[in-house]
C-alpha cells in the first residue's frame, strides 16, 4: 500500500457529456482533495475518467509518477493497470458472491494479503459479515464492504463518488468515522465526491466546485464553501478537537484550533477526539456578554470579516479567542444586513457568540484517543 | 414405416435420433450463439446491424428456404461441396445434416436470448472487477457468465427445444429416412399422409410433453432474479 504520502494529482481534460462538455484543469497535492457541486454538475463522469471508465477526447491525467491518460502521447491505460481504488454511490458489490469473495477478489493469497484484509475489515468492522450474502447487507455495511474490496486491491488512489448518497441522514453520520478512519489509518491520496459541504469539511484539505463541468472554486474546504454558502443550505461550520470533561449531558471539547466548547455528549469518553458540525445560522452574535441565560456557549470572539449578500443576508467571519485571548478556531455566523449595521459589526471588533451545546450535531465521536 | 413405428422399437429409434440431433446441435449452437449474444451486446463495429440483421434471418425465412439454400451449399458443386473443398462433407441426408438445419434455423434464437442475458448483466459490475485489478477474460469467466448464466441457460435450452421441432430445413438436407434421420417432427408427418392417425397421436402426445416440460423449464430460468443479475 502506498503509504508515502499524498501524490500530486494532475486532471486537465475534456470530456463531452450528453448536455455540456467537462472541462477540468485541476492540479492537487492534498491528502483528500474533495469534489463539490450540485447534481449532474459532473463530478461522477470525473471520476469515471479518473478510473478508466469514460475516455475524454483530450487531456492529461496523473496520479503521482503515473500517467493513467495522456492524449498527446497517446497514452490510455487500461482499467485494470490504473491502480484505482473505487467506491461508487451504489457499492457495485457482486450479487453472486459473499462478501469475503467480494473483499477479496482484487487478492492473491498470499499472508500480506491476509493481513491486509484483515486489517481492513478490522477497520471498518466487516470481518463478521464476511459469510454473509451481498444481498443481506444493509446500506451501510455494503458502502464498508465495496469501501473495503477498494483498499485490499492496493490502490495508488482511493476514489470514493458520494459513498454516504445513497443513505439517508443518521446512517451517514455512522459511516462517516469509518472514512475519517481510513483516510488515517492507510494515508491513501483520495478524491472524494459529494454535495454535502459538511462531509466536504469533514474528511478534505482541499476541495474543487464543479458547476455545469466546469471549476468554480478551488482551495481549502472552509475557505471555498464558506464563501459560496454551501450552496442554497446555511453554511455549517465543521470543528474538531478533544472531550476534556463531561457535564450533565453535555461534554466539553477543546478545539484544535484553540478555544473550548460545550457539545451533546454522544458516548466520547475524556480525551477522545471528536468532529462537530454548527449551523452559521444557529449562533447568535451580541456586543456583550449576556447574564442569567441557559446556553452554555457563550465565547468572546474577533471578526475577520464581514460580508454581505445580494439577498440582504450577511456572514460575519470570527475567530473564537481562547483563554489566554489567543486566537483561536475560526467560525461563521449568519445574520441580517440590518444585525450587521444596527451592532456596527466591523472586522477586528469584539463580539460575543451564544449558541445551545446541542446545536453543535456531533460526526465523529472517534474511539481514537488524542495523541 | 408404418409397421415400425407403431412398434416400440420404431418409437424408440425416432425419440433417439430426435435426441442425438436436437443434443448435438444444442450444444453446438449453444457456444457460437452465446458468443454472438455478447458480440452484439457489449461490443461496436462497423457492420453490427448487418450482423445483426444476417443472424436474424433465419427468425423469418422459411425454413424449407434455409434448407434449400443449406442444400444448395453443400451440393456437389455448391461452395461448401467435395468438388469446392477436395473432400466430401458428408452432411447431406445424415443425422449430421439434420445437426446442421436446426443449428442454422436455432442459432438467432439463442443469440437473441444470450444477448439479453448479457444486456441485463450491469456493465458497470464488469468494469468495477476490472478496476480491482481483473483482466477481461477473467472479467468474463468470474463475473459476466455467473451473472448471464441464467438467461444463457435458457437460450440454450430454446435451441434444444428448436431443434427438436424442426421440420422444414430437415427434410430438406436430411431427408426423412426412418431409423437415420428421422425425427419426431418428420415421423408425425409420415404417419399422417399415411393416415396411421394414432401413431401420429402416440408420437404428438410425446412431443407436446417434451416441448411442455422444456418451456416451464425455459421459463424457470427466465424469471428474474433479482440476487442475480443486478449490483448489490
Amino acid at each position: 500500500m502506498n503509504e508515502a504520502g499524498p501524490a500530486r494529482l494532475e486532471i486537465r481534460m475534456h470530456l463531452p457529456l450528453a448536455h455540456f462538455g467537462l472541462d477540468v484543469d485541476v492540479a492537487s497535492s492534498a491528502r483528500t482533495l474533495g469534489i463539490f457541486g450540485p447534481s449532474g454538475a459532473g463530478k461522477t463522469s470525473l471520476v469515471e475518467a479518473l478510473a478508466g471508465w469514460r475516455t475524454p477526447s483530450s487531456g492529461r491525467i496523473r496520479v503521482g509518477e503515473a500517467l493513467l491518460y495522456d492524449s498527446t502521447t497517446g497514452v490510455s491505460l487500461p482499467i485494470e493497470r490504473r491502480g484505482v481504488g473505487y467506491v461508487p454511490q451504489d457499492a457495485l458489490l457482486w450479487p453472486h458472491w459473499n462478501v469475503e469473495r467480494n473483499v477479496r477478489a482484487g487478492t492473491s493469497r498470499s499472508s500480506a494479503d491476509d493481513e491486509l484484509v484483515a486489517r481492513t475489515a478490522r477497520v471498518l468492522e466487516i470481518a463478521h459479515l464476511f459469510d454473509r450474502a451481498c444481498t443481506r447487507l444493509s446500506g451501510g455495511e455494503r458502502q464498508r464492504v465495496a469501501l473495503a474490496r477498494a483498499l485490499v486491491s492496493r490502490p495508488r488512489i482511493l476514489l470514493l463518488d458520494e459513498p454516504l448518497g445513497a443513505l439517508d441522514v443518521p446512517l451517514r453520520r455512522r459511516i462517516l468515522p469509518y472514512l475519517i478512519r481510513v483516510r488515517d489509518e492507510f494515508g491513501l491520496p483520495t478524491v472524494f465526491v459529494s454535495h454535502d459541504a459538511t462531509e466536504i469539511q469533514a474528511l478534505c484539505d482541499e476541495v474543487v466546485v464543479l458547476d455545469a463541468g466546469h471549476v468554480r472554486m478551488q482551495g481549502a474546504p472552509d475557505r471555498v464553501l464558506r464563501s459560496m454558502r454551501a450552496g442554497e443550505r446555511a453554511f455549517e461550520n465543521v470543528l474538531a478537537g478533544v472531550v476534556t470533561a463531561h457535564g450533565d449531558g453535555t461534554s466539553r471539547v477543546q478545539l484544535d484550533a484553540g478555544g473550548d466548547v460545550w457539545i451533546p455528549t454522544v458516548g466520547s469518553e475524556v480525551g477522545e477526539r471528536v468532529l462537530f458540525a454548527l449551523g452559521s445560522d444557529e449562533i447568535l452574535v451580541a456586543l456583550d456578554p449576556p447574564t442569567r441565560i441557559s446556553a452554555r456557549n457563550v465565547l468572546a470572539a474577533r471578526i475577520d470579516a464581514v460580508e454581505h449578500d445580494e439577498d440582504g443576508s450577511a456572514r460575519i467571519d470570527v475567530r473564537i479567542l481562547d483563554a489566554a485571548e489567543g486566537d483561536g478556531a475560526r467560525v461563521s455566523a449568519s445574520l441580517t444586513r440590518g444585525s450587521v449595521e444596527e451592532l456596527a459589526l466591523r472586522p477586528g471588533g469584539r463580539v460575543v457568540l451564544v449558541f445551545k451545546a446541542n446545536s453543535c450535531r456531533v460526526l465523529t465521536a472517534d474511539g481514537a484517543r488524542a495523541p | 414405416m408404418n409397421a415400425s413405428l407403431s412398434s416400440d422399437a420404431g418409437t424408440a429409434a425416432v425419440l433417439w435420433t430426435t435426441l442425438r440431433v436436437a443434443v448435438t446441435a444444442a450444444v453446438i449452437v449453444a457456444p457460437i450463439g452465446t458468443a454472438i449474444g455478447w458480440l452484439l451486446a457489449r461490443r461496436s463495429f462497423l457492420g453490427k446491424s448487418a450482423v445483426e440483421t444476417f443472424v436474424a434471418l433465419p427468425l423469418v425465412l422459411p425454413p424449407t428456404a434455409i434448407g434449400y439454400l443449406l442444400l444448395t451449399l453443400l451440393a456437389r458443386d455448391g461452395w461448401l461441396g467435395e468438388r469446392t473443398l477436395g473432400f466430401d462433407l458428408d452432411l447431406l441426408f445424415t443425422w449430421k445434416g439434420a445437426v446442421l438445419a436446426s443449428v442454422v434455423v436455432s442459432l438467432p434464437l439463442v443469440a437473441r436470448t444470450a444477448r439479453a442475458a448479457f444486456e441485463d448483466v450491469d456493465p458497470r459490475l464488469e468494469s468495477m472487477a476490472r478496476t480491482i485489478g481483473m483482466s477481461r477474460p477473467r472479467t468474463f469467466i468470474a463475473v459476466t457468465l455467473p451473472l448471464a448464466r441464467r438467461g444463457l441457460l435458457a437460450a440454450a435450452t430454446l435451441g434444444f427445444g428448436r431443434a427438436l421441432g424442426e421440420f422444414g430445413a430437415t427434410v430438406i438436407v436430411a431427408g426423412n429416412i426412418p431409423g437415420r434421420t428421422q425425427t419426431l417432427s418428420l415421423a408425425i408427418f409420415s404417419e399422417i399422409q399415411l393416415g396411421d392417425t394414432s401413431a401420429a397421436l402416440r408420437l404428438v402426445a410425446i412431443t407436446i410433453l417434451v416441448a411442455f416440460v422444456l418451456m416451464w423449464w425455459t421459463e424457470r430460468l427466465l424469471r428474474r432474479d433479482p440476487r442475480a443479475r443486478t449490483a448489490t
